[in-house]
């Protein structure tokens, strides 16, 4: 622990005791409300920034240089904004973008809709709604390596069950069903499983947005005569939106920086279809060994998460509000 | 502050002082910033996009300390 | 607010509202989700099927439904085989076990034990190690911030959420270079302080929202009779909260369990976990889809238990406590 450390937190400490209303003699006794507040929150923090601040310091600075991992006793040098510049001028990393973009837009539109419709179903409170609710939660508790490692198998062109369903659907012969092979059907490939995924997550959030609406807010509408069509766009609709708002942005956060999915899947191929952010960053740091410029990269990925992670919690503290 | 300002009605805060129309600003530059990063048409925007998200990010982190 | 709420959907549901759905409208919405919850499950269940089937029914075209079900999956998942002459095996003495028989039966003996148990204890310490941890900080850290005003507050429960949000990879960089650093490559120790870091801001989110509704009166009330400030959070506050560490426990323990990107790249040997073991197993001729599947349904059957078990508090939990129905 550094000695700076100590003095932030006795300090943070010191004005919390101060803020805390005193009304009792009895603070006197055993461990001062100032030292529980120190001893209570300084554990987590030191942790957060041993394995999550200092790491980042050490990211930003390492930007800044051509240091090699696979070269640890070589010599550093400064290369200034040269890491930075490199990879916003770098069209592969600009396509790896394009990707990741392409990824987060559709899983968020067919996830939304999807989830929404569901939702919106669900509510109709039928009989049994708890118990198929709870089933259909279970995609989004499993772990998306390991059941995405599986999907390899359902993908299969001659073997697999997909390829065999959507033939016996569609009449495609199995063989042209190359879900992971073929250049234009890779992306979706990814995004299909990633929708199958976290469509219950969206859904569970929508239910709890059409659940907050209080029903006299219908009921008043029906003594308006409301066309239900109007009732479903001028009150479910809107005072759903900030739930919806909240599912997207999560969604769009994990999505951004999506890995272990996509490299089971597909590993980034065929060729460069599938290489999202989080692979392109893998394959320059892990193996290309670049470490100063795949730092940067982090940096980059690190701040557009920040910005999101900044509404995100915006979006939290409004539903919060409800 | 003088006594004199005291008597008159309480100025309201010039926008660029208030947190909800700055914050809404800083959301809107970090969309435009994500806009930048994920187009596929202009090198050039995406070279920016950075500096736009981190304006937009580090524009967000001060105005959220400003009151309502 | 809540009660509020409660009064309303309680004079719903006893007199006939307005808003009350058509029973055919009912009729029409179930049909629907239950078709949807049965096709979402298909993936699922042919996991498990596919466990309790022989390499070539795996792999038959078209795909199987009905088969002899059979253990090889299982057996071959646990052990390692090597192929033997007809004349070899027939010298043998009589198999031991299932597992023997159905090996022989392939023209293979069983060599040894496979890597798989190993892995999955890793999970499992490293799993529930991490759980504790993180939990417990996020206990202490949680009152803290629930029932002191601790400056800043608000911008230090963003930065505790904000470290949870990091692209995984992004942050690997440094953490390989600094593990490597501190010997801490490769070991449970290290997977554990590193999953405790991420999980501990879900901890803390949860469990503040939690300590939130256990109403301060409780432990002032303590502390008139006697109790020092430790004393009233020993034996009044965490009784109260234990479902929410309960919750938030299990919530934690699927997160580590879970987790692939740092396992993958900080991990190779001694302390790999089962998610990057498990698509590593192959048998000959390309992968053993019936040895994985065994290994995955091994893997998420304590996952389906844990999410039955927290129906409940999923929404609280995948929206950091804000909303709490």
């Amino acid at each position: 622990m550094t000695a700076s450390h100590d003095t932030f937190s006795e300090k943070m400490a010191d004005a919390a005791i101060r803020a805390t209303p005193e009304p009792l003699a009895v603070r006197v006794r055993g461990l001062s409300d100032r030292a529980i507040a120190w001893l209570f929150i300084a554990p987590t923090i030191v942790l957060l920034l041993a394995i999550n601040i200092f790491p980042l310091f050490w990211a930003i600075y390492l930007s800044f240089t051509n240091f090699r991992a696979n070269r640890p006793n070589a010599v550093v040098q400064n290369v200034g904004l040269g890491n930075y510049s490199r990879i916003l001028n770098d069209p592969d990393i600009w396509a790896s973008m394009q990707t990741t973009a392409h990824f987060v837009f559709w899983t968020i539109v067919l996830q939304t809709l999807i989830g929404f419709a569901l939702a919106y179903l669900i509510d109709r409170k039928f009989r049994g709604h708890a118990f198929w609710t709870t089933l259909i939660l279970i995609p989004m508790m499993l772990s998306p390596a390991v059941v995405g490692n599986f999907w390899r198998f359902l993908y299969e062109p001659q073997i697999g069950l997909f390829a065999y369903a959507v033939s016996f659907v569609s009449g495609i012969p199995t063989s042209d069903i190359q879900m992971l092979g073929n250049v234009h059907l890779a992306p979706w490939a990814i995004i299909i499983v990633d929708t199958w995924m976290w469509t219950p997550y969206v859904m569970l959030i929508c239910l709890a947005g059409l659940r907050s609406i209080p029903d006299y807010i219908y009921e008043a509408a029906e003594v308006d005569r409301a066309s239900p069509w109007r009732q479903f766009w001028s009150i479910t609709v809107p005072m759903a939106l900030p739930f919806i708002m909240l599912a997207v942005l999560f969604r769009g956060i994990e999505n951004f920086k999506m890995f272990d999915m996509v490299n089971l899947l597909t590993g980034g191929g065929p060729g460069s279809t599938t290489e999202v952010a989080s692979i392109a960053l893998k394959r320059d740091a892990f193996e290309a060994w670049a470490t100063g410029r795949s730092s940067a990269f982090a940096i980059v990925l690190f701040v557009a998460v920040f910005g999101l992670a900044n509404i995100y919690v915006k979006a939290l503290n409004k539903v919060k509000q409800r | 502050m003088t006594d004199h300002t005291l008597t008159h009605k309480k100025p309201r805060r010039p926008v660029f002082l208030r947190r909800g129309p700055m914050e809404a600003l800083a959301v809107a530059i970090i969309a435009l910033g994500f806009l930048m990063l994920f187009q596929p048409f202009v090198l050039v925007l995406y070279t920016y996009s950075f500096i736009t998200l981190l304006a937009g990010t580090v524009m967000f982190t001060i105005v959220s300390k400003f009151p309502e | 607010m809540s009660s509020a709420k409660s009064a309303a959907t309680a004079t719903a549901s006893s007199a006939h509202s307005v808003v009350e759905p058509s029973p055919t409208s009912k009729r029409v919405a179930g049909a629907i989700v239950i078709l949807y919850a049965l096709i979402t499950l298909v993936p699922l269940v042919w996991i498990f099927l596919t466990s309790i089937k022989s390499p070539p029914d795996s792999i038959s075209y078209p795909p199987k439904i009905l088969f002899t079900p059979s253990l090889e999956g299982y057996c071959n998942l646990f052990t390692t085989r090597t192929r033997q002459t007809p004349d070899y095996i027939a010298a043998l003495p009589p198999p031991s076990g299932v597992c023997d028989a159905v090996t022989r039966e392939r023209n293979m003996v069983i060599a040894g034990a496979s890597n798989f148990l190993p892995r999955f204890a890793n999970s499992l310490i490293i799993a529930f190690g991490s759980t504790f941890l993180a939990v417990s900080l996020g206990t202490l850290a949680a009152y803290g911030f629930s029932r002191f005003k601790v400056p800043l507050a608000d911008d230090l429960l963003f930065f505790i959420l904000s470290t949870r949000m990091m692209p995984p990879i992004a942050v690997a960089i440094p953490i390989y270079l600094m593990y490597r650093q501190l010997g801490l490559s490769d070991t449970a120790l290290g997977m554990m302080l590193l999953y405790t870091a991420v999980n501990v801001s879900l901890a803390v989110w949860l469990l503040k929202g939690f300590i939130d509704e256990i109403p301060r009166e409780y432990e002032e009330a303590a502390m008139i009779d006697g109790y020092t400030r430790l004393q009233a959070f020993f034996k009044v506050v965490l009784p109260q909260a234990t479902t929410g560490i309960a919750a938030t426990a299990i919530f934690c323990l699927i997160f580590a369990w879970n987790e692939y990107a740092f396992a993958s790249l900080l991990t190779s040997g001694s302390a790999q976990t089962a998610p990057p073991f498990i698509p590593t197993i192959i048998g000959e001729g390309g992968q053993d889809w019936p040895a994985v599947a065994a290994g995955t349904t091994i893997f998420l059957v304590p996952i389906l238990v844990f999410t039955i078990l927290l129906r409940k508090q999923l929404l609280r939990g995948i929206t950091f406590g804000a909303v709490r129905k």
